[in-house]
């Protein structure tokens, strides 16, 4: 490749400093998870009583939080594994964006898991009184598997940048040339590096993918291995695994917009990344309709006493809203627009993106608090305030925190380092060439 | 006095007080209850006192402490339960008038805050066409208990004697205990629990499940301290209209304190059953079907809530 | 001006006075019961209990002192002083302090007092003890003979009519060893009862403990003798606090579970350090 060219790619590739709106938009993420911080300290002092949770909906929006960042963790899986090992080659612009937005989730998700503890100071008990026999223990498990993977699998591609950005001229300030220099000013480009680094990526992306499945399938054995109607469920870990891998996709897509946006990757994000995205979407959108189908239709035709309470107060009652909310926005919507060759240009797959990760959030809260207002036995001899549940100021304020906090890891990851992989970029595009 | 020593033999009950008494020996068995003999020690402090006889007798100052006052046990011991005995409890529907004499007496003898009743008496009707009855539940110490599967510490476990407990002092408050138990029979600390301070400050035992602290889940505890010591629980005492009976599966015996029967006889004879058999979590709480009423069933306004649940 | 000012100091001290007098006579009435206690003629102890109204329904009071008499409320014969419980009880063993007063009868009566005090009003009670014991007697073919027998001077006389609970000693209770709840004595202070209790379990060695009881009799207090007989069957108890399933501690996992946990763990992690040596390969090469 001529070296202009090659210089051309770098400078568009590196990493920018923010500009106003960059500014703006870091400052407001920051006051966000500030807020947040100040709800979790109040929540600390008093207790969870400053949440609406009660004994009935004892799991609120903290729990459905966090199987919403689990399952927008697999993103990672899919777009950088499952993809790299089929050499899909158009994808691999968007394998960094699609591998810290996992890092960045999973991160998040114990961070979540641990606000929503009652005694989070006791967190030490899970190493030294470990029960196995605890799905919560396999979580913890496949939780810390699944980050480490992912680090890694952010890191190894990472590899070969970090001599690019050192050599180049506008490669950052002193501050940002040491983190360089720590993490990557080993890599010479070298056969025999290149050889261990790819070697070493094939087998994170095939270790990957079971992990990422076992991460999920836990996930969602937190709720099916109990009696409750709306979760005993057989079809919950492949439910959830397509629930997320849909979201996953849909967060890709807003990032991908807004990078390419704020970065000006036009040649780099262009119209066919979002027309092969939009479509991968409208697929897992379908895969993830025919398993709402199964959980919701079959257990409606029986109409078993315990469900009938549960499914009835989804489709019809206090919680119908919500319910198709969520289903609308998270797959109709996303479906009908992306089906269409005009839907799957950049502004309105960016559109659709967001319904479906709005849509998802809502759609987890329909997972996790209906059924816990649906026990078994009357709700009785309780205050009334345990019957209903809204989340209180502090419970909105930590969870939009812990999401502003995973945005924040995002867009400071994008600040260091580059969003789209500057060699692999270049070595694709010599391949092209020489084809 | 009778001097025939075969029958004064006979008043004395397995080689104890005259003889050893005045003897002096002070390695004696506690005068009030042999069964908590083992958790008392002597303090080797004698007290003198009469007999019947109006002979002295002396008895180490230790055993005349009310069996109030005996020691909590360990951690360990408290984990592992009372051998030998499997305890079970049986409530009679057909005399439950929502009275609520158990919940006040199970609240007030746990420090419990309003509106965290271990205790509930439900209104059920199961069906358009079938009776309502008043039912009260109680942690139905599960011999296959969903709560201590998924606690991921251990906090919540089973013990030998069935019963099963929470150790506040581990308990990381994840709720997991809330959501698998199918009877709602748990409740949470949310806040900082409202107990006076002499309470607050001694240090948790599993087996009276007090001080409640912040943060940990809690729930009937078939008042192990109480069993330990061979009484009944607060709820069983309590009750005006003998609704619950407390005992022994391996004793085959249950009592309510005034009319004790064969466990089994009394499955047997009036049809007793558990609740959710279906689910297999095995309680070890039996009901015994609400025939032939001792009351008709009045709706009573619920305890907590403001309003009255239509049945 | 000073004038004043002593007035409505006197006035305001009046009435504090006539104030704190009104609130002394609003004592609550405290009524105090006693009972006699011997289990197996063991030690034998006074019973008091406290009740008052509070909110309208009667409640045990604890805290409240109380001396416990013999035959008379005079210091002299005081056999000792107690504090109620919080379930409004207070106990006394009988003292040997006593013994020449109790030699001297076989019928005595017992005082509890308890003496006025801020919230409660003074109150006393007695009850009359006649001294009297049971004798427990079985035989191999499962009858039991209890003899209620009466001091009457120098003797130990038999007691007619009173009603006896002969059953075996449970958890929290005493099952009836037949249908009949209550044997009353004959003319020879005896009552007889079958024992109708098949395949009763008793501890490991199927023993049971049969107890025959004399309850709040009015003359005899509350009495019981027990005697222990092989007539249960072995309790047959096996543990399985040891065993391991899904609910049991942490150490008693099933073993499958355990197996398959830590092999798929342990394959994933030794991937994973595999792949950060290669990075420390890459590092090496590149130094």
């Amino acid at each position: 490749m001529e070296i202009s060219a090659r210089q051309k790619i770098i400078d568009d590739l590196l990493p920018k400093k923010f500009g106003a709106k960059g500014r703006i938009w870091a400052l407001t993420l920051v006051i966000v998870c500030l807020i947040g911080m100040y709800a979790y300290y109040r929540q600390l002092s008093k207790g969870l009583i400053v949440t609406d949770m009660r004994d009935y909906a004892s799991w609120g929006i903290y729990i459905s939080n966090f199987v919403f960042f689990v399952a927008i963790s697999l993103v990672g899986s899919l777009i950088t594994a499952v993809l790299r090992i089929v050499h899909v080659n158009w994808s691999t612009p968007l394998t960094r964006i699609a591998e810290i937005i996992a890092v960045s989730a999973i991160t998040f998700a114990s961070l979540i898991i641990i606000v929503d503890m009652g005694r989070p100071e006791r967190f030490y008990n899970l190493f030294i009184h470990g029960r196995l026999q605890s799905p919560i223990l396999w979580d913890v498990i496949v939780i810390t598997t699944y980050f480490f993977i992912s680090l890694l699998l952010l890191y190894l591609p990472l590899l070969p940048d970090f001599e690019i950005m050192l050599k180049a001229k506008a490669g950052g300030g002193k501050f940002l040339r040491g983190i360089y220099s720590f993490l990557g000013s080993f890599w010479k480009n070298t056969p025999q590096q290149i050889k261990i680094s790819e070697k070493s990526v094939r087998i994170l992306c095939i270790t990957i993918i079971p992990v990422a499945f076992a991460i999920h399938t836990v996930t969602s054995w937190l709720f099916a291995t109990t009696y409750r109607p709306g979760w005993d469920s057989t079809n919950f870990g492949a439910y959830f695994i397509s629930g997320a891998f849909l979201v996953g996709s849909g967060a890709v897509l807003v990032a991908m917009f807004i990078f390419r946006y704020m970065y000006d990757l036009e040649k780099y994000i262009t119209q066919e990344h979002f027309d092969k995205m939009g479509k991968i979407v409208v697929m897992l959108a379908l895969v993830y309709l025919y398993f709402n189908l199964n959980e919701f239709l079959v257990p409606a035709f029986k109409m078993k006493k315990t469900d009938a309470d549960h499914l009835l107060g989804l489709f019809r009652g206090e919680y119908s809203r919500v319910f198709w909310f969520a289903l609308t926005t998270s797959m109709f919507l996303p479906i009908l627009i992306l089906v269409f060759r005009k839907g799957r240009k950049p502004v309105p797959a960016f559109i659709a993106g967001v319904l479906v990760v709005v849509g998802s959030w809502f759609k987890r809260y329909v997972i996790v608090t209906p059924t816990l207002l649906h026990p078994f036995l009357p709700m009785y001899d309780v205050p009334d305030s345990y019957k209903h549940y809204f989340p209180s100021w502090e419970e909105w304020a930590i969870a939009m925190g812990s999401l502003a906090g995973m945005l924040l890891i995002i867009t400071l990851f994008a600040r260091i380092f580059p969003i789209i992989p500057i060699q692999e970029t270049i070595s694709e595009i010599e391949e092209h060439e020489k084809v | 006095m009778n001097s025939n020593d075969t029958s004064r033999r006979d008043f004395l009950v397995t080689g104890l007080l005259a003889g050893a008494t005045l003897s002096g020996c002070s390695d004696k068995p506690n005068p009030f209850e042999d069964k908590v003999t083992a958790m008392i020690k002597p303090s080797g402090k004698m007290v003198k006192l009469l007999s019947v006889d109006g002979e002295v007798i002396e008895v180490d100052e230790a055993y005349l402490k009310p069996v109030e006052d005996l020691p909590p046990v360990s951690n360990m011991e408290a984990r592992k339960g009372i051998p030998g005995k499997k305890f079970v409890m049986v409530i009679d529907l057909s005399r439950c008038k929502s009275v609520k004499a158990c919940q006040v007496a199970c609240n007030h003898a746990h420090e419990l805050n309003p509106g965290d009743n271990w205790i509930k008496i439900y209104p059920m009707q199961d069906s358009d066409h079938t009776a309502p009855y008043w039912e009260p539940s109680t942690c139905m110490h599960c011999d296959e208990p969903p709560c201590v599967k998924v606690c991921p510490v251990d906090a919540t476990f089973k013990r030998e004697d069935g019963i099963v407990l929470i150790d506040s002092d581990r308990c990381i408050g994840c709720r997991f205990c809330m959501a698998a138990c199918p009877y709602s029979t748990r409740v949470f600390n949310w806040g900082e629990p409202d107990i006076p301070k002499e309470v607050k400050e001694k240090p948790y035992s599993c087996e009276t499940s007090m001080p409640q602290k912040k943060g940990t889940v809690g729930k009937c505890d078939f008042c192990a301290d109480m069993t330990r010591k061979g009484e009944l629980p607060h709820c069983v005492s309590a009750c005006p209209n003998g609704v619950f009976f407390f005992g022994d599966m391996i004793e085959d015996t249950v009592t309510n304190g005034a009319e004790t029967f064969r466990f089994s006889d009394l499955i047997r004879d009036k049809a007793g059953y558990r609740l959710m058999e279906d689910l297999g979590t095995k309680p070890s709480v039996y009901y015994l079907p609400p025939v032939n009423r001792n009351f008709p069933f009045e709706d009573v306004e619920d305890s907590v809530g403001t309003h009255k649940e239509k049945v | 001006m000073k004038k004043y000012k002593y007035y409505t100091l006197t006035g305001l001290i009046a009435l504090q006075i006539t104030g704190a007098c009104f609130a002394q006579t609003e004592k609550k009435e405290l009524i105090l019961g006693l009972s006699y206690i011997n289990d197996n003629n063991q030690v034998q102890y006074l019973k008091a209990n406290t009740k008052a109204k509070v909110e309208g329904k009667f409640r045990q009071i604890s805290g409240i002192p109380v001396s416990f008499y013999i035959g008379s409320a005079v210091p002299a014969n005081l056999l000792g002083k107690a504090v109620t419980d919080e379930h409004g009880l207070a106990a006394l063993p009988i003292p040997a302090s006593a013994r020449d007063e109790w030699n001297k009868s076989s019928s005595h009566s017992f005082l509890v007092v308890s003496d006025s005090s801020v919230s409660y009003s003074a109150a006393t009670t007695s009850i009359d003890l006649t001294k009297a014991r049971i004798r427990l007697d079985t035989a191999a073919d499962k009858k039991i003979t209890a003899v209620l027998v009466e001091q009457k001077g120098a003797d130990w006389t038999p007691v007619k009519g009173v009603d006896m609970k002969i059953a075996v000693k449970r958890l929290g209770g005493d099952l009836d060893v037949s249908e009949t709840p209550t044997y009353t004595t004959d003319s020879l202070g005896e009552a007889h009862a079958d024992f109708k209790l098949l395949n009763l379990p008793g501890d490991a060695t199927g023993n049971l403990v049969i107890v025959a009881k004399v309850e709040d009799n009015d003359l005899f207090g509350n009495l019981s003798t027990e005697r222990t007989v092989p007539w249960g069957t072995s309790s047959g108890f096996i543990s399985d606090y040891d065993n391991r399933s899904l609910f049991a501690r942490a150490s008693r996992a099933p073993l499958w579970l355990l197996w398959m946990a830590t092999s798929i763990t342990i394959s994933v992690w030794i991937v994973i350090f595999y792949l950060f040596v290669q990075i420390w390969k890459i590092k090496k090469l590149g130094a």
